[in-house]
């Protein structure tokens, strides 16, 4: 049975879970980050951990707040571990209410007690304890300090039975609780009070699982009953009854109590958010993390691992298969389809990470909060809402968290219209495309035409939500409240940690699905209709990618090597330099770029690039993209708007372009 | 008088939220803005964007025409 971590957002919950279980996990400091349960093992403890996405409270306005409460709906679970952020002690409890009216054994976190004091904010945790009757236990998630206590209080109160406290919740309201929880299931998670309770707030999810198990028109019937005697919501009058409960708590057990804003975070923000200059402060720092990912730093650094594997590695391989007498087939595989397909795109390793380090920088300072006010009214001029700006810089990254941290908007619609724009968000597999034909064509012009299809394809994404917004996905009732916490210094080891574990994907891909393509391409290079180890003009790669080089050639790349590059680039984009490096015979970028600059102009490199950047989502952002909506429709909805966005946008750069002039 | 009315850096008293969306009510109120709270406009966010508040130290975005429609003294 798991140990459950529930926390409000931006509290430190996942760099408590990560001192917890010494995990490599993924830390952000804006809501939402958690978008799945992540499940870790305790320390020395083997006991299993489960990281919960941040709520406010049990009732869930957005996808991923479901995943809270379902859990509890759900699963068993021996312990919950509350982690309180110290300086928002009364907005914290309100989520600790709900999860001591559960009746799981709760130990509390009392976090940022370091934070909260300079803040105004002093607690006395013994006094706490006595008070809510469960251990409370200050620590510091970000240094570790005091996990070692809170993980000895979770073994002690793990699966000890523990009675939930009760609030008087006044006469009407305890009638109600009392008659519904007669009508309830023996069986009903927590126990039937809380039930009630959830149920008379209000809460979807209970309601949901309630309805599947019997009539709710009787339970529905009494909260009316309940509301007319007591003139407004039910909800309402929970709120405020616990509201006054947790009044009471903090007036007993709190030494100071301010709630003070930190200084610095003010003067930041009176820059950063500023009405004049907070959006040319953001275009700034993304053009300079454009520049330093492909300029300044990431060019260099992959311009040498590209010299080391056309170079050394080359050879020693060589020298290493002819050595235990390989074959010439073995010899030409390893050489002309690994080393070609794999090495071709592990090159990119550190511009990708560079960029990765970026976005991590941004979630963790906090900053990343406020570039979603910072682009709402922008957003919701387009029909979406500021806080979908943030899973499109994730999707920068990588499209398939991307769609995920889309489950952070509230509204159906607008998350759905996110989701279709997000394979626009250029991600970094599309890099190696761009760096190679960038390179080729436009070296001294880099960044800039980099930049500019990164542009491009935001564009597009926000014009296609235009589009959903005033046609098929019409919404009337956008919503926006977020929440900008503090801004702290990234710790390095999380930074690190956070960094790793978005890239590691990049070259787990390559060890896998690209090995493995690499392998296919090779082979259907080798293979013909007419025999084996054919011309590569015989090959059945050829005839394959011949099939829709006619289709191409408007678009000003018509030859069968770009036609099944992009056949093979649906896998993974950055299997389209992998193909052509195997395609073209070569093992290194800088024979490549040779036989490119041969082969395309200027101009039709770019129209490349252009769809390369539009053309069908990746297969891992196809499978994310069903997932997440949970249809075909409009999983194959956003690979034929992508498809047919891609032809006519190429098209046009590529027509105009020629009769412009541009070679 | 509604939030908006205040200048940079006012505080004020919030009296009602006269916010028709009910997930929306539910959020402000789990942020700790409700009736008798302090409330104070840090920053507006141009062409009619969001603005920036402040409630127990801590800093809130929300949309301008929903800070409109709460009610301050």
């Amino acid at each position: 049975m798991y140990v459950a971590l529930f926390g409000n957002p931006n509290t430190g919950k996942t760099s408590l879970f990560n001192c917890l279980t010494g995990s490599y996990e993924y830390v952000g400091n804006w809501s939402g980050v958690t978008v799945e349960k992540k499940v870790g093992v305790l320390r020395q403890h083997g006991v299993p951990v489960v990281d919960l996405p941040g709520v406010y409270s049990l009732q869930p306005l957005s996808r991923d707040e479901g995943v809270a409460t379902d859990f509890l709906l759900t699963e068993p679970c021996s312990a919950i571990v509350n982690i309180v952020d110290a300086s928002q002690l009364r907005r914290n409890l309100h989520l600790t209410v709900q999860l001591l009216e559960f009746g799981c054994p709760v130990v509390i976190a009392l976090n940022m007690v370091d934070v909260a004091e300079k803040r105004g904010v002093k607690v006395d945790a013994a006094k706490l304890s006595k008070y809510l009757g469960v251990p409370v236990i200050p620590v510091i998630a970000r240094t570790g300090k005091g996990t070692n206590e809170l993980v000895h209080a979770v073994l002690a109160a793990k699966d000890k039975p523990h009675p939930a406290i009760a609030i008087d919740y006044g006469a009407e309201v305890e009638n109600a609780i009392r008659r519904i929880a007669e009508q309830l299931p023996d069986d009903v998670p927590g126990n039937k009070r809380w039930a009630a309770l959830q149920f008379l707030e209000g809460n979807e999810r209970m309601a949901a699982y309630l309805h599947g198990r019997f009539d709710l028109s009787p339970l529905a019937a009494i909260r009316e009953e309940t509301e007319q005697a007591l003139g407004y919501q039910a909800a309402k009058h929970i709120y405020e009854t616990r509201d006054r409960w947790i009044s009471e708590a903090i007036a007993v057990t709190a030494i100071e109590f301010e709630q003070k804003p930190l200084t610095l975070t003010e003067k930041i923000d009176a820059v950063v958010t500023n009405r004049y200059v907070g959006l040319p402060i953001f275009l700034a720092l993304m053009y300079v993390v454009f520049m330093l990912t492909f300029n300044w730093l990431g060019t260099p650094l992959a311009d040498r691992l590209d010299a080391f594997f056309s170079g050394p590695l080359t050879d020693w391989l060589s020298r290493l298969l002819h050595w235990t007498g390989a074959s010439p087939f073995i010899k030409a595989l390893v050489l002309d389809g690994v080393v070609a397909g794999v090495g071709g795109v592990l090159v990119f390793v550190p511009q990708i990470f560079i960029l990765f380090f970026f976005i991590s920088l941004l979630e963790d300072s906090g900053y990343m909060a406020r570039v979603a006010m910072v682009m709402d009214r922008m957003m919701e001029a387009i029909g979406l809402n500021g806080k979908a700006f943030i899973p499109m810089i994730i999707g920068f990254g990588c499209n398939v968290p991307g769609v995920m941290a889309a489950r952070t908007i509230e509204q159906p619609k607008e998350r759905l219209m996110t989701i279709l724009a997000l394979p626009f968000m250029s991600c970094s597999a599309r890099l190696p495309v761009y760096a190679l034909f960038a390179g080729t064509f436009f070296a001294r012009e880099q960044a800039l035409v980099v930049f500019s299809l990164y542009v491009l394809g935001i564009v597009v994404a926000l014009g296609l939500a235009k589009l959903f917004s005033s046609t098929l996905l019409k919404n009337e009732n956008s919503l926006f409240v977020i929440e900008l916490p503090p801004y702290r210094v990234p710790q390095a080891l999380t930074l690190w940690r956070s960094t790793w574990e978005k890239g590691k994907g990049f070259i787990r891909k390559a060890g896998t699905f690209i090995f493995g393509g690499s392998v296919a391409i090779w082979l259907l290079t080798y293979v013909g209709p007419r025999g084996v180890g054919v011309p590569m003009d015989d090959s059945l790669l050829a005839a394959i990618g011949g099939l829709i080089a006619p289709l191409l050639s408007p678009l000003g790349f018509g030859a069968w090597q770009a036609g099944a590059a992009l056949i093979t680039g649906f896998l993974a984009k950055e299997v389209v330099v992998s193909t052509m490096n195997i395609i073209y015979h070569v093992h290194e970028a800088s024979g490549l770029k040779k036989v490119i600059a041969a082969q395309f102009t200027p101009l039709s490199a770019f129209s490349f690039m252009v769809f390369v950047l539009l053309y069908t989502p990746c297969l891992a952002t196809v499978a994310a993209i069903r997932k997440e909506t949970g249809s075909w429709k409009w999983t194959l909805l956003s690979i034929g708007i992508a498809l047919t966005v891609a032809y006519m946008i190429s098209l046009l750069v590529y027509q105009a372009g020629k009769i412009v002039g541009f070679p | 008088m509604v939030l908006t009315d205040l200048y940079k850096g006012e505080t004020a008293v919030v009296v009602r939220l006269a916010i028709e969306q009910e997930a929306l009510k539910q959020r402000l109120l789990h942020l700790g803005v409700k009736e008798g709270k302090m409330v104070r406009l840090k920053a507006a966010m141009p062409f009619g964007g969001p603005v920036m508040v402040e409630v127990d130290g801590q800093a809130i975005g929300l949309r301008r025409k929903e800070a409109a429609s709460i009610e301050v003294r």
